[in-house]
């Protein structure tokens, strides 16, 4: 401190109170050296421009939703009149009750809900499993397997089309279930007493020597059971940096006090991880949720009915008029907006997880 | 490790026992084992016979008897010939494609990263922006995307009264010609320009498709220990430098991570150009095979890209020594 500094005025004593007035600049002056300096420009700069990107990135994501919501509530008139944007006119909630009485929605929720339900938890846990087997254990094969989990990944399931739906039409283990119920043939001439015994033996009585899977649940659940499903490429990789990141001593420390592998796994580092399972629940349960590729691939009747079903307009609101593709644009917009509902509710309480789960994941890409 | 096996060596017992014994080691890899059972069963009994079945499906002629049923006959490579040589657009879409990819993986991963580090910052509402910036990753997949590629409902809520002049969020935010000009000025060349100008009217697909990317980086920024800005201030560095000579650096491994993620999901996606291609061939007659062999064509040379990437990238990814 400066020897020569001032001694602060006094300017009111009292008993126990005291009030001085030191030597100092004038508010006018302060002010001016807070304020009118260039680091005080570039933060305030730096805030507006953030502020006007993310509000104006923000628009551009929910203005799709917007002309959606908007457009469910027109009624037919609103698409002819070129006055009418995005607020409706002669307000209507006749889309609406088409699309929920008419289309089969609640049937379509339930059965979704269902399989989403137990696509995701099962996910969900069987994706835990793998990545923490990877991510815990050095055993040999440990990185091929790894790799064989991206190649799952990288082949585009549209290139499997076929062969899936072939695969589970005519469900079959490696011709294991077709030997056992009598369907297996060898080719090779000379060998028609073999033929017979295969034939002769008949331990499962099945139709087309094999089982029919499709337009039942089980394709999607023995996917998701073995973590072949919709992206689950993805989830283990981020399950297994995450567990890559849960420091070893933890579970020696359990070994120590005599708990075996399993128990550890459940008691221990599963609690641990649930914001991160949270987050790939969440994944799981919406994407198989709004995933059409696969319901269309093995639901090939009308007979249990999914989500993807009740995109469609219903017949009373069919109509012939000058903006009828439009209207009907609006009418599956609406169909998309009843689809997404539950979904919008979910996310509202998940969304904390979703970033906050991979946040303190301590994910690195190593 | 090590320390394990001295302790399993100081303490095993006598002689006698030591065979019926497994090693910690070899007890833990069993474990391993055990844990990606469900893949490796899934791997070995569901997918590698569908795997298998596709690519062998592409190399045969599938001739469906009248009257059910159907026939595959060998023809070697005459599927993947019909596609190089006799398809007319099979090669054409194969490089616009591929073009497309260039193009999109870039813009996904400096928005990406970008984003993410916007979103990183203490500021008021981050929550609510977060929030929002992760909505179309969880609600325009699947069918909001095929509900959304044959909609019209937007441009008209958009041109209703404007006649377009006002521009529109979902098909052109900036028209080319102001961009362009502000650019020509700055004698910057006009493949550059283009390139933007795409970018920003490309801007919903960009933000749609880059909401896995941000939480990958979010969390890579996550992991930045503080200390190293706070460093980083103290010796007098800008904000841009910090970027440049810490979070930067830092990041690598997750840009590496991430560009390998964008191209496998841009190329699988449905809106992909090839994808939409193969699956139109799928639907023509006796199709199927040929899709399918378009497929594995299609596969292989974006598995050479991902290769190159990765060995392109690794060589400037820089790993944090971290003390286990």
């Amino acid at each position: 401190m400066d020897v020569n500094m001032q001694q602060p005025k006094i300017k009111k004593e009292s008993k126990n109170k005291i009030k001085v007035e030191f030597e100092r600049t004038p508010l006018k002056e302060r002010l001016k050296a807070k304020f009118l300096n260039l680091y005080f420009f570039q933060q305030v700069g730096w805030y507006i421009f953030r502020l006007v990107l993310l509000i104006g990135i923000s628009y551009v994501v929910l203005y799709p939703f917007f002309t959606k919501i908007a457009g469910s509530f027109m009624s037919p008139e609103d698409f002819v009149d070129v006055t009418v944007r995005l607020i409706p006119k002669n307000f209507t909630l006749d889309t609406y009750k088409a699309v929920l009485t008419e289309l089969d929605y609640f049937q379509a929720f339930r059965n979704t809900f269902i399989i989403s339900l137990i696509c995701g938890i099962l996910q969900t846990f069987v994706c835990c499993v793998i990545a923490y087997g990877l991510a815990k254990f050095r055993f040999r094969g440990n990185k091929l397997i790894m790799a064989l989990v991206i190649l799952t990944m990288i082949v585009p399931h549209q290139t499997l089309q076929l062969s899936m739906f072939m695969g589970f039409r005519y469900f079959d283990i490696w011709g294991i279930l077709s030997l056992l119920s009598g369907g297996a043939s060898i080719d090779i001439e000379g060998f028609e007493a073999i033929n017979e015994v295969l034939a002769g033996i008949k331990i499962l009585n099945l139709e087309d020597h094999a089982l029919g899977l499709t337009n039942t649940y089980a394709p999607l659940i023995i996917l998701s059971a073995t973590g072949l499903a919709f992206k689950n490429g993805l989830y283990i990789f981020m399950l297994r940096q995450f567990f890559n990141g849960v420091p070893d001593a933890l579970e020696e420390s359990a070994y120590i006090d005599g708990s075996g592998v399993f128990r550890t796994f459940i008691t221990i580092i599963l609690p641990l991880s649930i914001p991160m399972m949270v987050t790939v629940f969440l994944f799981a349960f919406c994407w198989q949720w709004m995933d059409d590729f696969y319901t269309n691939l093995f639901f090939t009747t009308n007979k249990i009915v999914l989500m993807p079903d009740i995109v469609e307009i219903p017949s009373s609101l069919k109509m012939d008029y000058a903006g009828q593709n439009l209207y009907y644009a609006a009418i599956r917009n609406t169909c998309g907006i009843c689809i997404i509902l539950p979904l919008v509710v979910l996310y509202c309480f998940c969304q904390n997880f979703l970033v906050q789960g991979i946040e303190r994941s301590g994910l690195t890409a190593e | 490790m090590t320390n394990e096996a001295n302790l399993q060596g100081t303490v095993s017992a006598p002689k006698a026992k030591k065979r019926k014994v497994a090693s910690l080691d070899r007890k833990k890899a069993r474990a391993g084992w055990v844990f990606v059972l469900p893949f490796v069963i899934g791997f070995a009994f569901v997918y590698l016979p569908i795997i298998w079945n596709s690519i062998w499906m592409s190399f045969h002629e599938l001739k469906i008897i009248t009257g059910g049923g159907y026939e595959l006959i060998w023809c070697g490579f005459d599927n993947y010939k019909w596609a190089l040589t006799e398809d007319p657009s099979f090669v054409q879409t194969l490089i616009t494609g591929l073009g497309e990819l260039l193009f999109d993986i870039p813009a996904i991963l400096i928005f990406s990263l970008f984003m993410a580090i916007l979103l990183n910052q203490k500021m008021a509402g981050r929550a609510a922006f977060r929030a929002i910036f992760f909505i179309p990753v969880i609600l325009s997949t699947g069918i909001m995307e095929s509900i959304e590629g044959q909609n019209i409902l937007g441009t008209m809520m958009e041109s209703g009264i404007n006649d377009g002049s006002g521009g529109s969020a979902s098909t052109e935010i900036v028209s080319a010609m102001d961009i362009g000009r502000l650019f020509s000025s700055m004698k910057i060349g006009t493949d550059l320009v283009e390139y933007v100008v795409d970018m920003i009217n490309n801007i919903y697909g960009i933000v749609n498709r880059s909401g896995v990317q941000m939480l990958i980086f979010l969390a890579g920024l996550q992991s930045i220990s503080p200390a190293i800005y706070e460093a980083c201030r103290i010796d007098g560095a800008t904000s841009w430098e910090t970027f440049w000579k810490i979070t930067f650096p830092m990041i690598s491994p997750m840009i590496l991570v991430n560009g390998v993620y964008t191209i496998i999901d841009s190329f699988t996606t449905d809106a992909n150009t090839v994808m939409t291609y193969i699956s139109t061939v799928y639907r023509s007659t006796d199709g199927q095979v040929r899709s399918s062999a378009m497929a594995w064509m299609y596969f292989l040379i974006v598995v050479l890209i991902i290769l190159v990437v990765v060995g392109i990238f690794s060589a400037f990814v820089f790993y944090q020594k971290r003390d286990a």
